[in-house]
Order: C-alpha cells, then sequence, then structure tokens
C-alpha cells in the first residue's frame, strides 16, 4: 500500500517539485518552489474548494430554518431528523455535500506536506530516504540537495522569529472568520467561536515545532485560500458581518 | 465546556496525525566502528561513545570490562523550542571515531568535536581532562553547525568539515581553532581527504576543492559537476574518486578541469568507494557492488555483485576478501576478483538477513573478525573466514 501511494502520489510530487525547484536561482529555488507548487494544486483544486464553499454557503443558509425545527420538535430527535432530511431535499442540498470535495483533497495534502518534508531531507537518513523516491533525471539530479534559505528563514528548521508563526495563525483566522456564520445557538457559538481561535493558535504553534517549509505552504495555501474566498463569495464574508446573527434571526421570525 | 475539550482533544489528534504523516525523522546517527590498539571504538545510537575490547569479549566478561573498556554518554542542550530550563538530551553522532596520537577524536551531529582519552574515560573523570589532551570545540556552550563526516588526524591537527560548509583545522593537543575556511557552499557532510600540504574536499553543490593545509586558503585548482557530489572523495594515485548525486561515480586527476571518467551507477553512490591495487570497489545505493578499473572507468566483473538492497556502508577488504553490507542487514564476503560471493547466514533464521538490523555505519576489521555496528545499537563480530556472526553485543 506504501509502495502504492509513493508509486502514484508522492513520487511524483516529490519530483516535481524538485524539478520546479531547479528551475529557480539557487538563493531561493526551494521556497519559491514550494509557493508554486502550492498554487498549483491549489488552483487545480478550484472546482472542488467551490463546490466545499458553495454547499457550506448552502447549508449555513438554511441554518434558520434547521433551528426552527430543532424549537418545534424539542428532544425527538428522529422527527428533528426526518424533518431536516426533508427541507436538505427540498432545497437540493446534500448534507455531506462539503464534506467530500475536503476528503478528496486531504490525500493531496498529506503528499504535498511528505514531498515538503521528505526533499527537505534535513538528516542524512532523510536524505538516504529521497533516494528511494527520485527518477533518473539530470534535472532532479541538480536540484539536490535543494537549498533551504529562503528570505529569513531555513525551510529545514523551525522558525525562531514568531514572524512566520503569527502570519500562519492570521491568515487562518482570516480565512475561517470569512467562512464561519456566526450562531444564534449560545452553545454553537461557543464551539464556533472556539474553533475560530484554536485552530489558528494550534497552527501557530506547530509552525514553531515544525521545519518551516511546512509552515510557508500553509502560509502559501492560507493566502491562496482567502483569495478564493473573496472571489467565489464575492466579498470578505463574515469577515465583515459580525452582525450576521441579528441579521439572521428577524429572517427566521419573519418566516415563522 | 465539555464541546471545548472536545474540541480541543480533536485538533490535538489531527495534529498529531498530521507530523506522523510527515515522513520525517530525527536524526538517528549512524557511527561507524574504528580499531585502535587493540580496542574497538564507536559512536551508540543513544549518543555515547564506547570502548569495546574484543579479547574482553572473547572471555565473555561483563560490559564495560576493566580491559580497556569505557562508554561515555554526551548530552547536549535540548533544542526544542518547548523545553523547559537547561534540558538536555542524547547527542547524536554520525562521525566515525578517529585514533589521534592514543586518544579519541570524535565529532558530533549537535555541533562539538570531542577529543577523549581512553584512560580517563575508564575512570570516568569529568570531562575534559586537560592534562590528557582531552578538549572539546567549540567550548562551553558554544556550537558549530552538525558534523557528519568524520575528522581526520594528522601529526598535529584534526581537520573536520561542518554543515555550515566550512572545513575547520583545530589544535590536536589543546582543540584550538587553526583556521576555518571560508564557506564552500552547501553543508559539507563529507570526510575530507588530507595529502601533504593539501586538503581535499567534496560539496554537495558539485565541487572538488584542493584546500591549504596551513591556512585553509583556497588553492588554485577545483573541480566543478554539474551535479552535487553524495560521497566522501578517496584519494589514490593523484585521482579522486567520488560518488555523484548524478548517480555517476567519478574519477577525476587532481589538476584537470575534466573527469578522467564516470561510471554510471543505477542511483547515488553514497559510501566512499575503497582502491585496491588498481581496482575501485563501490557500493550504491542501488544496491550493486562494482568493480571498475582505476585508469579507464571500465567495469571489471562480468556482471555486478547485487545485494538486493542499497549499500550504505563503505566495502572493507579484509585480506583477499572484499566485505559488503547492505542496508537491510545482510552481509556478504566477496571474491573481487570474480565478483561472486556468499551471503553470511543468520544463525537463527537462514531465511532472515544476517543480521536483523539496518546497516548504514562504516565498519572495521581486527584480526580477521570485521566489527559491524546494526542501527538496531548493537555491535556484531563477524568470521569472515568462517562466513558466521560469532557474537553481538548491546551498546544501550
Amino acid at each position: 500500500m506504501a509502495d502504492l501511494w509513493s508509486l502514484i502520489v508522492l513520487d511524483p510530487m516529490i519530483n516535481g517539485l524538485l524539478a520546479l525547484s531547479s528551475l529557480f536561482p539557487k538563493a531561493a529555488e526551494f521556497g519559491l518552489a514550494i509557493i508554486i507548487l502550492t498554487v498549483v494544486v491549489r488552483v487545480a483544486s478550484t472546482p472542488l474548494v467551490r463546490r466545499q464553499l458553495k454547499s457550506t454557503k448552502a447549508m449555513q443558509e438554511m441554518q434558520p430554518r434547521i433551528q426552527e425545527l430543532q424549537k418545534k420538535y424539542g428532544k425527538n430527535k428522529q422527527k428533528i431528523q426526518q424533518e431536516m432530511m426533508k427541507v436538505y431535499k427540498e432545497a437540493g442540498v446534500n448534507p455531506i455535500g462539503c464534506m467530500w470535495p475536503m476528503l478528496v483533497q486531504f490525500p493531496i495534502w498529506i503528499a504535498l506536506y511528505q514531498s515538503i518534508m521528505k526533499s527537505l531531507a534535513t538528516t542524512p537518513e532523510n536524505l538516504l530516504d529521497l533516494s528511494r523516491h527520485l527518477y533518473s533525471s539530470p534535472r532532479i539530479a541538480q536540484a539536490i540537495p535543494v537549498n533551504s534559505q529562503f528570505l529569513w528563514l531555513d525551510l529545514g528548521q523551525p522558525d525562531r522569529t514568531l514572524i512566520l508563526a503569527i502570519l500562519v495563525g492570521g491568515t487562518m483566522w482570516v480565512q475561517q472568520k470569512m467562512t464561519t456564520a456566526p450562531s444564534a445557538d449560545p452553545r454553537q457559538r461557543s464551539t464556533s467561536s472556539t474553533m475560530l481561535l484554536m485552530m489558528p493558535l494550534m497552527f501557530g504553534l506547530f509552525t514553531m515545532m515544525f521545519p518551516s517549509g511546512l509552515p510557508l505552504f500553509w502560509l502559501v495555501s492560507n493566502v491562496i485560500g482567502i483569495a478564493t474566498q473573496y472571489v467565489i463569495t464575492g466579498g470578505w464574508g463574515y469577515l465583515k458581518r459580525p452582525s450576521a446573527v441579528s441579521s439572521a434571526q428577524p429572517a427566521a421570525r419573519k418566516r415563522r | 465546556m465539555r464541546i471545548k475539550v472536545l474540541v480541543w482533544v480533536g485538533l490535538l489528534v489531527v495534529g498529531l496525525a498530521a507530523s506522523g504523516c510527515l515522513g520525517s525523522t530525527g536524526p538517528q546517527g549512524y557511527s561507524g566502528v574504528v580499531s585502535s590498539d587493540g580496542i574497538l571504538y564507536m559512536g551508540s545510537a543513544d549518543g555515547k561513545v564506547v570502548a569495546v575490547s574484543p579479547a574482553a569479549r572473547a572471555q565473555g566478561l561483563s560490559f564495560p570490562s576493566s580491559d580497556g573498556e569505557w562508554s561515555f554518554a554526551i548530552m547536549m542542550p535540548s533544542k526544542s523550542f518547548f523545553s523547559c530550563g537547561s534540558s538536555s538530551v542524547a547527542a547524536n553522532i554520525y562521525s566515525t571515531p578517529v585514533a589521534a596520537n592514543g586518544l579519541i577524536c570524535v565529532g558530533i551531529y549537535d555541533g562539538k568535536v570531542m577529543m577523549v582519552s581512553p584512560a580517563d574515560r575508564a575512570r570516568d573523570l569529568p570531562f575534559p581532562q586537560m592534562r590528557s589532551g582531552e578538549w572539546i570545540y567549540p567550548r562551553g556552550d558554544d556550537v558549530i553547525e552538525a558534523i557528519v563526516g568524520s575528522a581526520v588526524a594528522t601529526d598535529d591537527s584534526v581537520y573536520v568539515c561542518c554543515s555550515d560548509g566550512r572545513v575547520y583545522a583545530l589544535d590536536i593537543s589543546y582543540g584550538d581553532e587553526r583556521w576555518r575556511s571560508d564557506p564552500l557552499g552547501a553543508k559539507l557532510w563529507t570526510t575530507p581527504v588530507v595529502d601533504g600540504e593539501s586538503i581535499y574536499v567534496s560539496t554537495f553543490d558539485g565541487h572538488i576543492y584542493a584546500l591549504s593545509v596551513a591556512n585553509g586558503s583556497r588553492l588554485p585548482w577545483s573541480f566543478e559537476a554539474e551535479s552535487g557530489f553524495s560521497s566522501s572523495p578517496v584519494l589514490y594515485e593523484n585521482t579522486i574518486f567520488v560518488g555523484s548525486f548524478d548517480r555517476n561515480l567519478y574519477a577525476v586527476r587532481i589538476g584537470s578541469d575534466q573527469p578522467l571518467w564516470k561510471f554510471a551507477g543505477g542511483n547515488w553512490f553514497w559510501c566512499r568507494p575503497v582502491v585496491e591495487e588498481g581496482v575501485v570497489y563501490a557500493g550504491c545505493l542501488d544496491g550493486k557492488v562494482y568493480a571498475i578499473d582505476a585508469a579507464s572507468g571500465k567495469g571489471l566483473w562480468s556482471r555486478p555483485f547485487d545485494t538486493g538492497s542499497p549499500v550504505v556502508a563503505s566495502p572493507l577488504m579484509v585480506g583477499e576478501s572484499l566485505v559488503v553490507a547492505s542496508d537491510s542487514g545482510d552481509i556478504y564476503v566477496i571474491n573481487p576478483t570474480t565478483g561472486t560471493g556468499d551471503r553470511i547466514r543468520n544463525r537463527e533464521n537462514d531465511e532472515e538477513s544476517s543480521i536483523e538490523s539496518q546497516i548504514l555505519a562504516p565498519f572495521c576489521e581486527q584480526d580477521g573478525i570485521v566489527y559491524i555496528r546494526g542501527q538496531d545499537n548493537y555491535l556484531y563480530s563477524v568470521d569472515v573466514a568462517r562466513r558466521d556472526i560469532k557474537a553481538k553485543l548491546s551498546l544501550s
């Protein structure tokens, strides 16, 4: 299974990354290669992201109706489920529709993670391991070993300056804030506000632990995510609409 | 509150899973074994320099015996961002120890070079004992970049390549820095060659540089290839033999800007080749061992010897035989003339590899016995004549 994963996904990505890095000036080759490959992968997965965002948006728009059902049927969970399925069917929305594009992307992200880390080959064992994944090509050979210096970063070492951690955490918060609809339900609001803070904090923490090639990938990915959401949803979403709770509540009352 | 805890736990699980999927591990070390004055010295996987007496092992004494055996644990300050206070961790050792004027010199991956006295380490005295010639470079808490290649000792100096791209020359008696070269490009993970007034270094960015022994300045000659060099160089009759990331073994005559020849393998020539009587024996990560005519670059065997697994540790000539160990733990004794050989059998299970451990580290021979440190942190003794694993000793 691991061999198949390497053959089909990981090896092409590692070799692509290294071939790409050989195109750039040695001083910034691998940093630029990470950025370009992340952009390519994000652009290639735009149809999936678009689908995911649309499903998420549709689900969010249905929240007032769902809340109505929850109030109406109280603790009868079976009835709530039945009614919710009816509502989804009427609206033509698949409740797990926003999940599968994410699941499809997940292996791609894992492969990208692995290819960055393996290509960086920070230790002799890592470099030996990298030799098992490479194609026989002069371009690949010239890229080995990669120059891990990029701007102020050593991509093979964690960034001690906190700059990258703040950038990763900040962009992640913005990206999440753009899509997280404030809920009228206090419990849900508490959960989503926790998530909104915790994810950026966790990734900020990871940034200080992992070789900075990986946080660079997260940062670029977040920035592209923000841009994609801005284009697809036509604005800053909930980042600039914190009053969505109050606007959602009258709409729900009106329907009642 | 419960939801928040669940969210936290979920995020932690995701984080740990992500880190597990990264496919990258920290340094493990693969220090080799060297023999000096009847004692074997090596770095262990748990950051110790260990001295083993084959004579004491033959007598079945408990380790360490008083027969010159000891183990010296090297601790380094933790580099983790989240470590508290003055926490320390075991050092990582890739460098094979080198005997120098009755002492043992070893480079540490964590950025130190150490000269240790076997007599003082056997007595477990505080390190360093300056009066015995022990030293540490740099002193105190200072470190240089990672050291992977082995040091080379001459009468008055120790030369070592460093990951900061420099070669360091240290006074053999006191460990003072005599000079450090200008950066020679990317990190240097190789062992230099010292020949008369010159030091030859192969680099990851595809150069072979000649430096002055006196002051580390670059001498007029250097050689440049299109790809980086993966192995340490070997000098034989004014020709340097070195493996490259372009999967070729290069022969470069000193003074020439063109290779004498290039020999293509199926992967990198990672380990240092062995040159004996005009023949280059080179292990390759494609799992094969090649015998190549040093003058012409022609393969000498009808076909290369296939071990079936990458050859990371340098081959070793033992009498009339070539001993080769593969990454999977198989050990072979090869006839260097014909290129045919036998696999040394596993004592317990013939189906298994010779030893049940990866072999990455260089090995040595003493009195017809080959000593190999496996990545399982055991020292194996191999009787070449009998094609038998004699014994193993835990270094932990």
